[in-house]
């Protein structure tokens, strides 16, 4: 009978080692050269970080509410203090835990699943990786939840998207230009990349939950009922509408004044919709019959009147919030996080991979309410002889279902056609085929060099000669 | 003696023609060929100086409004020094690049990019084009220049810890990496304090670009209430989203961050 080799048979045991991985054991040990240099950095990273803005003690306290509890918030949150998994002699010192330590990351199976799923660079760590799905309604300190990866990865992800849209369809009216941004990096595409990638949401944070599991506060759905009364969540008093910006603010309010298009370039977000006027994700608004007690009005430099915020000490106190806008916090903050540690090249390769890879069809998405106006307007501002509608073809005139097809002419060259159910119906539908062609023109493949491909480092690797891309002047004002 | 009307023309209507001073004579277009857009017969003026004329009426119908008529400005040679003012030396990362021969603010755009830049949708109703997409696309490299400069923006002084046991403490959570730096500095407060649109208005307003952009507010005596932030800061964004088509993302980058940030206190 053999010797038993336990050399051998431990090493089988064990499972086999992913090259892709290298678990960060000493943080300071890795260099990375994506941003510049800041002085005392050694220095300053042995103390907690302030923002530059807000001010903010740490609180220590060893009360955690229990993490497994139903997903109201007004079910029992009363909990025992549970140990944290530090190694740390006195428990009543230390900072509280409210999702697992990176300390778990590294063993944790689903982490490390999804890492090499997603082909992610080796300079990624683990670690990162976990912060990224933490969301900050579950943990409001921004130095273990991904609200800042998130600011990032959605600023890198809209420019973009953005990009590839201008220079792909330099004709896009603003109001389709909006509504493809967010069909590009919006919420809900966002989360459906968050499930396509098998990231599971759990029903509430914790410590003691798998760290590859995508951590929030869930929102309690506004038609559940609430307890004691016969009313649903949403028809209570007390919840909040979208306010002003912070900095200056809409006065969507007033009676005289209309929110227009051109205004949310300037005042509202990449997809052209309202901005929360939160100060911060999880800030806990107040409703018009409470007072904001904590807050304190700070009288900025050029006179506009910002509140600085209370900051929320524990996930108690954040705002909850609904999976897809966790989902598309984690996407973004996955960009984000690849941007700091990886460089610019691999947030491009991680949009084209995993949004542009998407498939939109922008010709759904024109919504005309007088497209023969609109056309004729064309017509005269780029001089083309004014549209004519002709009867190219027709059948069954006098049955119950003719069809009619219509082309719209300037001059000699037939600029749009369509069928329709009668006369009038076959010249409008040609009318808006017409604007629809001039509204995706693209120009060749050849020809388009995004702005990025020329920026920073690739332009030294790659050598890509730019080339100017078309510049329209802008849609017809309806 | 004027010369005796047509019968169709009412007595006004034939006062209102004699009284018009002559401004663009209204000329027939010859519906002649349609292999190519027909520039504007008899005057070939570039796309920027003149509203399409099939675009607009041969006389003014509706009497003049009673308020002061908002004139801005056509002339070149103030937006020059404006593409100027506003550059500086960012333009110089545009060298080597197929047909620039200066790096000077005004160099670097063609005329017509130039005025399509400053001009606001408001401006003769939209018909000699609008700056909204370049404005798009300016904001977003803005954005992300902002949250790169936050980033590498300097900290406070750190919070000092009573006994070292807490500092260690503190520290054995959070998972440091040298890349991580910096990202407590990056929120949506401390963003939107560095972009407001008052900001970048009284930014505009050093460069020089109020005297240039072309627009049309509600009440020509009361700016602020017509939004000349608004379109000012419309326009700073637009500026940046030009040069980026034009000359590419690293030039426009470079502007964002030397002119705009830079003197907004971000380095």
């Amino acid at each position: 009978m053999k010797r038993v080799r336990l050399d051998r048979w431990a090493s089988q045991l064990q499972p086999p080692r992913n090259p892709r991985l290298q678990v960060q054991r000493c943080a300071l040990s890795h260099e990375t050269t994506t941003l510049p240099r800041r002085r005392d950095l050694h220095q300053q990273r042995q103390y907690i970080t302030q923002t530059q803005w807000q001010c903010q003690r740490q609180p220590v306290s060893s009360k955690r509410k229990a993490s497994t509890a139903a997903v109201l918030q007004e079910a029992g949150n009363e909990g025992e203090s549970e140990a944290s998994k530090l190694p740390s002699r006195n428990k009543k010192s230390t900072t509280p835990l409210y999702a697992p330590s990176h300390h778990t990351a590294a063993r944790s199976a689903k982490l490390a699943a999804l890492h090499a799923r997603l082909s992610l660079p080796p300079k990624l760590p683990l670690q990162t990786l976990a912060r990224c799905l933490v969301d900050p309604s579950a943990d409001p300190r921004s130095d273990y939840n991904n609200a800042p990866f998130a600011i990032l990865g959605q600023d890198l992800l809209g420019y973009h998207t953005t990009e590839h849209l201008t220079c792909h369809y330099p004709r896009l009216p603003m109001s389709v230009l909006f509504a493809a941004q967010y069909a590009f990096v919006g919420e809900a595409t966002l989360a459906s990349v968050r499930a396509e990638w098998g990231v599971e949401v759990v029903a509430a944070p914790g410590v003691e939950v798998d760290a590859g599991l995508l951590q929030l506060k869930r929102q309690v759905p506004g038609n559940s009922m609430v307890e004691g009364t016969g009313r649903r969540v949403k028809d209570m008093p007390g919840v909040r509408a979208l306010g002003a910006r912070l900095g200056g603010g809409r006065r969507n309010a007033e009676w005289n004044y209309r929110r227009g298009v051109s205004s949310r370039v300037v005042f509202d977000d990449e997809f052209g919709d309202l901005i929360g006027g939160e100060p911060y994700a999880g800030a806990q608004l107040s409703t018009s019959a409470s007072e904001d007690g904590g807050a304190v009005d700070v009288e900025g430099g050029d006179g506009t009147t910002s509140s600085l915020p209370t900051l929320p000490q524990s996930p108690d106190d954040t705002e909850a919030t609904t999976v897809s806008d966790a989902s598309a916090s984690f996407v973004r903050a996955v960009a984000g996080a690849l941007y700091l540690h990886v460089g610019a090249a691999a947030t491009r390769t991680f949009h084209r991979d995993h949004i542009l890879s998407r498939q939109l069809d922008l010709h759904t998405m024109f919504n005309f309410t007088h497209p023969t106006r609109d056309l004729s307007r064309l017509c005269a501002r780029e001089g083309f002889e004014p549209p004519v509608a002709r009867l190219i073809s027709e059948t069954g005139r006098l049955s119950r279902t003719p069809v009619f097809v219509v082309g719209v002419y300037s001059g000699d060259n037939l600029l749009g056609e369509a069928a329709g159910a009668s006369l009038n119906e076959g010249r409008v539908r040609a009318a808006a085929a017409a604007l629809r062609s001039w509204y995706l023109y693209s120009p060749s493949k050849g020809e388009i060099v995004v702005p990025s491909e020329v920026e920073g480092m690739a332009a030294a690797g790659k050598g890509k000669e730019w080339k100017p891309q078309v510049i329209d002047v802008g849609e017809i004002v309806t | 003696m004027p010369p005796a009307r047509t019968s169709s023309l009412c007595a006004s209507c034939a006062t209102v023609l004699r009284s018009q001073a002559s401004g663009t004579p209204y000329t027939l277009r010859s519906f002649t060929t349609t292999a190519a857009p027909q520039s504007s017969p008899a005057q070939d003026q570039p796309r920027w100086k003149q509203t399409p004329p099939a675009m607009k009426m041969a006389f003014r119908l509706r009497p003049r409004p009673n308020q002061p008529e908002w004139k801005v400005n056509d002339q070149q040679a103030p937006l020059d020094e404006m593409y100027d003012s506003f550059l500086g030396h960012a333009g110089e990362a545009a060298q080597g690049q197929t047909g620039v021969e200066s790096t000077k603010g005004r160099d670097l755009l063609p005329e017509e990019v130039k005025w399509l830049a400053i001009t606001h949708k408001s401006f003769d109703h939209g018909r000699r084009g609008f700056n909204d997409r370049l404005a798009f696309l300016g904001k977003r490299i803005v954005y992300l220049q902002t949250s790169l400069a936050l980033l590498r923006s300097p900290n406070p002084a750190p919070q000092v810890f009573t006994t070292k046991k807490e500092r260690n403490n503190e520290n054995i959570n959070i998972f440091h990496h040298p890349a991580l730096a910096g990202t407590e500095n990056l929120t949506s407060f401390s963003k939107s304090q560095v972009l407001s649109p008052t900001r970048l208005a009284r930014l505009a307003q050093s460069y020089g670009v109020d005297r240039v952009v072309r627009w049309k507010p509600k009440k020509a005596e009361n700016l602020k209430g017509s939004g000349v932030e608004t379109v000012l800061a419309h326009t700073v964004y637009s500026i940046i989203g030009a040069l980026a088509m034009q000359r590419g993302g690293e030039v426009a980058a470079r502007t964002a961050r030397e002119r705009i940030l830079q003197p907004l206190g971000l380095r």
